[in-house]
């Protein structure tokens, strides 16, 4: 039992100290039998109060030590590297939250959230008199990575961690890479297009000798933790031999001959393609594919091309990884039939489509056989929604269709934009690209969320109407030739992602960071790193710095061959334990085997496999199994203290 | 002789994107050298009070980095300090001047006591606290400032050897001259941030003419923890403001004052402030005037709407004029967009939402040609796949050096600064 | 200290699932009453029947378990498993006379903040009532 106990109470500023009386906490503390010192503190988590505390554990030679303070989330780890600098095992240490789950949480009833903050401390005390000293487990780390989605954020995540010496698993589901970048023609940010940035990328990723490159290829199971995945993957057969030396002519020749037609993906539905098919000549990989679901192995193909073939099977493949990064993405929002006259009215498009009409419109801007010279731009489809589920703005689409509309006008003659929108956001340099909009002339109107603009067929014309509010609310509309729906982004499909790694996603449904500001690219999962637009939506350098990022963290994670990882693991009872199995097979992770001890059968735990979560504890008929750091004692004299 | 000293990395400016980078750094085993001109490292974000859009307190964020920084094994902080005269003699081989100035107090032997202040007798206007009060010619810059020790403003002290007296540890030092060390470093950070705006600048808002024009700045630190006054208080009569004004765009999108782009914060901090406001001022209503409200990033859509919901006004609306009337209240002549047609209202507090500007003179610390954008950020020569890199091969940028960016964005950047560097330092090893 | 009319609660909380929600309900000032009184485990199906009943004993009024639910990262049979312990301890609490709906469990997930304030909100005033009666 400790009887050296240091306790700190933390104003936190006066985030706690507004609400919770921590004079009388630290009172209170004081009285308990045990309790050396106590004292409040601004700002426990302040340099000068870290050295306070080392000082007071080095010269008041304290055995254990409370801190009431924030979430243990924030700072549980700050704490126990002062423990560790000032010699005390960093597992005599407690904190107590008496902020996320005490000031602010009560911050409507003062002397209840101090009472609260008493009790929480109480607890504490009890718990941290009853802890042992620990030591970290070393568990091996494979110095590899699996990087889910190679688009732009993927590859150079990919990059990074192969430059830093990891083995790269670099896992695409599409049978090309590039993702959305590729999509996209000149980028508004370096006038580089979206294909010459994805081939810049992947000519250094396919000629460095540390990435893997899957394409077609989905994760189908997932073993193991941090330091240690399995990952299966399964790869859809190519149809095409790897080996194929390219020949377009015979390729051409047998997507002409190919009798199955799907929408084209690439383009967003606005054409049609074969089920064998590359989307543009430099796409990567070189070689085309042929489409596993759409392809009915017909063989005309195959007769026309020896390089073709069609008893290919899907295949699978194991990897052993220490960490994943995910890097999966977004989709463009799908708006549903009849919202802004979408999929009803047929000259209306997304901001999407339309990106891909004007890159197969050389000469004239054309569509439905029709040349276009009015378009009217709809923003925030599918964003800033008032009765739908997208509360988010999408951040990158007010930038994105103003480049558009400045390409389109310089690239045809006589067109003229109009941009319905809900209140500019060409956040930072961007705002230039609105200044240059507005001096080629084009037209910006907006409205508020209440009175939304509404798009009709009166006719034959597409009538768009607005209750202008940068001209006194005024009724204004247009007959526009193109109607193009500025659609934001949601998260590409990672249902089964969610699923196989369990990482957690947000009120907006993009994969959820642990802390913005302090752990941005990690999540709660631990060794499962996010970055890109699969976490937020993104412009395209922001993804590459969050890819960096990632890629720096995962580094830092796996490539010492070891981490370390809590103690906090099953202990049996020797003399306890009469061996039932029950533990056994509750253990999800077999880490309880049968041995000899003193004549009997009795449990033993494998240290390298458990993984701490407990689920041992309740099954066991004789109680002879504990959670270290969770012991009946700990939890018990702590729910006692509580309630004193 | 002049003092050489060797490092892997110099980062210029400590505060929250120099940290980051540095840590990150240390943490793969490079020797890091913070070069940071100010008393304290921190930057602006040690000053802020929460931040959007979790309303967590800032200084509950960066003073555990800032701490992390300044304990790491593989870390040696200058502060006030300067570096010029970069040179790159060959890749991997950066040299440079760092001039460390003398605070007249030593650092190893001050222990933050603040005795001596209690004794000096030269009250000046508190920069870390904008001017919102005074503080002593020595002092401790701030409560949680890093180093936590005393400076003394020699050009306001009067050389009374109070302090010297006073002080129980013989730390005050009048001897103490500049020093000049070279340095030899492999690779250059750049992360000195930005600067404000200053209003002084847009005159018809009356900044510095009356004293309830105060900005962003002033307000965010009546609203921190440590704040001056324990409440949010007028300047020109202490009064409690009840109808307070904000002015979005004071310094941003405005081709008139030379700064045509958006500043990409104001919009965010201003209405987190009105959050913070409702709560501290539970009957003061608060406006906000403005031409977009940008919240773009994660969750800042979501935190504007619940301003709206908390009862945030929000007036599209440009401001002409600022005029003083009765008892140092305001009267705000602004054209109501939605309406069409000019409007008067009158506050009794207006803070000016200023923008963020390219901080001046860092091109001029390099000897080869570091190249600036139209802005006078620091240019990015392959912003899209590789965003930390300069003109200068093996100096690289981190956070609002190169461009406006929120917290977030800035240690994003900062992570991507430094695994870029890492990239390049692996190159030699 | 003892306050009758003022029902305490125990909560179980998971470290890497419900109690980031219960954090959230603070951080966003989501107010609940401040007799409950949450400890965190690692995982909802670790949680000791006995440990429930120990709470009981001491005097809480309630028991309120927090769970994983299908977001475990343990195992998927997270939730399958509390509900055992649930169900359990609900037969000792019957064998014992005591009112089983003084133990409840809901799943709450990592950004649940608004459900967990609504469940201990709710459970509160359940208890209160009881007290009441």
């Amino acid at each position: 039992m400790k009887n050296k106990i240091g306790v700190y109470i933390c104003q936190c500023g006066s985030n706690i100290s507004d609400y919770v009386d921590v004079v009388k906490v630290k009172d209170a503390a004081l009285k308990v039998n045990g309790v050396h010192l106590a004292k409040t503190t601004m700002f426990a988590c302040a340099d000068s109060t870290q050295q306070e505390i080392a000082n007071d554990i080095k010269e008041q030679k304290l055995d254990a030590i409370v801190i009431a303070s924030c979430s243990p989330k924030l700072h549980l780890f700050t704490f126990r590297n002062v423990a560790i600098q000032a010699g005390l095992n960093p597992y005599n240490y407690v904190q107590v939250n008496i902020r996320e789950q005490g000031s602010w949480a009560h911050s409507d009833n003062k002397p209840k959230a101090t009472e609260k903050a008493i009790q929480l401390v109480l607890g504490g005390i009890a718990r941290v008199k009853h802890s042992k000293e620990l030591d970290m487990i070393k568990i091996h780390s494979e110095n590899a990575v699996a990087v889910v989605g190679a688009g732009v954020a993927g590859m150079r995540a990919a990059l990074e961690l192969a430059e830093m010496g990891s083995v790269v698993h670099l896992i695409e589901r599409e049978y090309f890479v590039g993702g959305r970048a590729s999509q996209w023609n000149v980028l508004f940010t370096t006038n580089e297009t979206g294909q010459q940035v994805v081939s810049r990328l992947y000519n250094q990723i396919i000629t460095h000798p540390k990435v893997t490159l899957y394409t077609a290829t989905n994760i189908v199971s997932k073993k193991g933790s941090v330091g240690d995945f399995t990952l299966t993957l399964k790869t859809k057969p190519r149809y095409i031999n790897p080996e194929c030396k390219l020949d377009l002519k015979k390729f051409q020749l047998a997507i002409d001959k190919c009798p199955i037609e799907v929408n084209d993906e690439f383009n967003f539905g606005i054409t049609k393609r074969k089920a064998i098919f590359k989307n543009y000549d430099s796409e990567f990989p070189e070689i085309p594919a042929i489409d596993y679901d759409a392809c009915n192995k017909c063989g005309e193909c195959a007769k026309l091309c020896d390089d073709i073939d069609l008893n290919q099977q899907p295949h699978e493949t194991t990897i052993n990884v220490g960490a994943v990064l995910l890097s999966t993405g977004f989709n463009p929002y799908e708006p549903p039939v009849g919202e802004f006259g979408y999929g009803e009215v047929d000259n209306v498009i997304t901001l999407q489509q339309f990106k891909r009409l004007i890159e197969l419109s050389p000469e004239k801007l054309i569509y439905k056989g029709k040349e276009i010279k009015n378009i009217a731009y709809i923003y925030c489809v599918g964003s800033r929604q008032v009765d739908g589920d997208n509360k988010y703005c999408s951040r990158y689409c007010c930038t994105s269709v103003i480049h558009t509309a400045i390409l389109v006008k310089n690239k045809y003659k006589g067109i003229q934009n109009f941009h319905f929108n809900r209140g500019i956001r060409t956040y930072g340099k961007q705002e230039k690209l609105y200044h240059e909009a507005s001096e080629q002339g084009d037209i910006f109107l907006q409205s508020f969320e209440d009175a939304p603009t509404q798009v009709e067929k009166v006719g034959n014309e597409t009538i768009v109407k607005i209750k202008d509010i940068l001209t006194a609310n005024e009724e204004l509309e247009m007959s526009a030739n193109l109607v193009v729906l500025v659609t934001g982004m949601v998260p590409r499909e990672n249902a089964d992602i969610v699923n196989l790694l369990k990482v957690p996603i947000g009120r907006d449904k993009f994969f959820n960071e642990i802390h913005p500001k302090l752990r941005p690219v990690e999540t709660v999962i631990d060794g499962v790193l996010i970055s890109g637009a699969c976490q937020a939506p993104l412009n395209i350098t922001e993804s590459v710095k969050s890819a960096l990022a990632a890629a720096s963290k995962a580094n830092s994670l796996i490539s010492k061959g070891e981490i370390e990882l809590e103690p906090t693991m099953a202990m049996v009872y020797n003399d306890k334990c009469t061996w039932c199995g029950k533990c056994s097979a509750a253990c999800p992770y077999d880490a309880i085997s049968i041995k000899e001890y003193n004549g009997k059968q009795i449990a033993q735990i494998t240290e390298a496999l458990c993984k701490g979560c407990g689920m041992c504890l309740p099954v066991c008929p004789e109680n002879a199994i504990d959670l270290i750091g969770y012991t009946d004692k700990e939890m018990e004299s702590m729910i006692e203290a509580l309630i004193s | 002789m002049i003092k050489s000293e060797e490092y892997d990395v110099l980062v210029i400016g400590g505060g929250i994107s120099g940290a980051e980078a540095s840590i990150n750094l240390a943490n793969q085993g490079f020797k890091v050298l913070i070069v940071e001109k100010d008393l304290s490292v921190g930057g602006k974000m040690i000053h802020l009070s929460k931040v959007f859009p979790t309303l967590d307190c800032s200084a509950c964020i960066t003073t555990p980095k800032i701490s992390q920084t300044a304990r790491h094994p593989n870390i040696t902080i200058y502060t006030y300090s300067q570096v010029n005269d970069i040179e790159k003699k060959s890749e991997h081989n950066f040299q440079a001047i760092v001039t460390r100035y003398p605070r007249y107090v030593k650092e190893e032997d001050c222990t933050g006591c603040q005795i001596c202040e209690e004794k000096c007798p030269v009250v000046v206007n508190d920069q870390y606290q904008y001017d919102l009060v005074g503080r002593k010619a020595v002092y401790v810059p701030f409560s949680i400032a890093n180093p936590r020790v005393a400076a003394i403003d020699i050009e306001n002290c009067s050389f009374c050897g109070a302090c010297e007296k006073a002080c129980p540890s013989e730390a005050i030092d009048f001897s103490q001259e500049k020093i000049d060390i070279q340095i030899n470093v492999k690779s250059v950070v750049i992360a000195t941030g930005f600067r404000l705006f200053d209003p002084l600048l847009i005159p018809r808002y009356g900044f510095g003419k009356y004293k309830n024009v105060i900005t962003a700045m002033q307000m965010e630190r009546q609203l921190v923890p440590t704040r001056p006054f324990n409440h949010v208080l007028r300047p020109k009569d202490g009064k409690m403001p009840d109808k307070i004004a904000y002015v979005l765009c004071a310094g941003s999108r405005d081709e008139t004052i030379g700064n045509p782009i958006c500043s990409q914060v104001c919009c965010m901090y201003s209405v987190k402030q009105a959050q913070l406001l409702m709560g501290a001022l539970p009957l003061a209503d608060i406006t906000i005037y403005y031409l977009n409200i940008r919240s773009f990033g994660k969750g800042f859509n979501e935190f504007y709407q619940q301003a709206k919901d908390m009862g945030v006004n929000f007036i599209k609306g440009k401001i002409g004029k600022i005029t003083e009337t009765d008892n140092g209240n305001l009267l705000l002549r602004y054209e109501d967009i939605i309406e069409g047609v000019v409007k008067e209202a009158k506050h009794d507090l207006v803070v000016l939402s200023v923008g963020i500007l390219a901080n001046q003179g860092i091109s001029s610390m390099f000897k080869d040609t570091l190249e600036l954008d139209p802005f006078n950020y620091i240019k990015q020569s392959d912003e899209l796949a590789n965003p930390a890199k300069t003109t200068i091969r093996g100096v690289y940028v981190a956070g609002t050096a190169s461009g406006p960016m929120d917290i977030p964005d800035s240690i994003l950047s900062a992570g991507a600064a430094s695994a870029e560097i890492a990239g390049y330092l692996r190159l030699r090893r | 200290m003892e306050n009758t009319d003022n029902p305490k609660i125990l909560v179980f909380s998971t470290e890497k699932i419900s109690d980031p929600a219960i954090d959230l309900a603070g951080l966003l000032k989501k107010h609940y009453p401040a007799t409950v009184y949450t400890v965190n485990v690692p995982c909802s199906s670790g949680i000791k029947p006995k440990w429930i009943l120990h709470a009981f004993d001491k005097g809480f009024a309630g028991v309120f378990i927090a769970a994983d639910g299908t977001d475990c990262a343990f195992s998927d049979t997270c939730s399958e498993k509390t509900s055992e312990i649930v169900t359990q301890t609900h037969e000792i609490m019957k064998a014992r006379n005591m009112d089983p709906a003084r133990l409840k469990m809901a799943a709450i997930c990592s950004v649940c903040a608004e459900s967990f304030v609504k469940h201990v909100s709710t459970f509160h005033a359940y208890l209160l009532g009881k007290q009441e009666n």
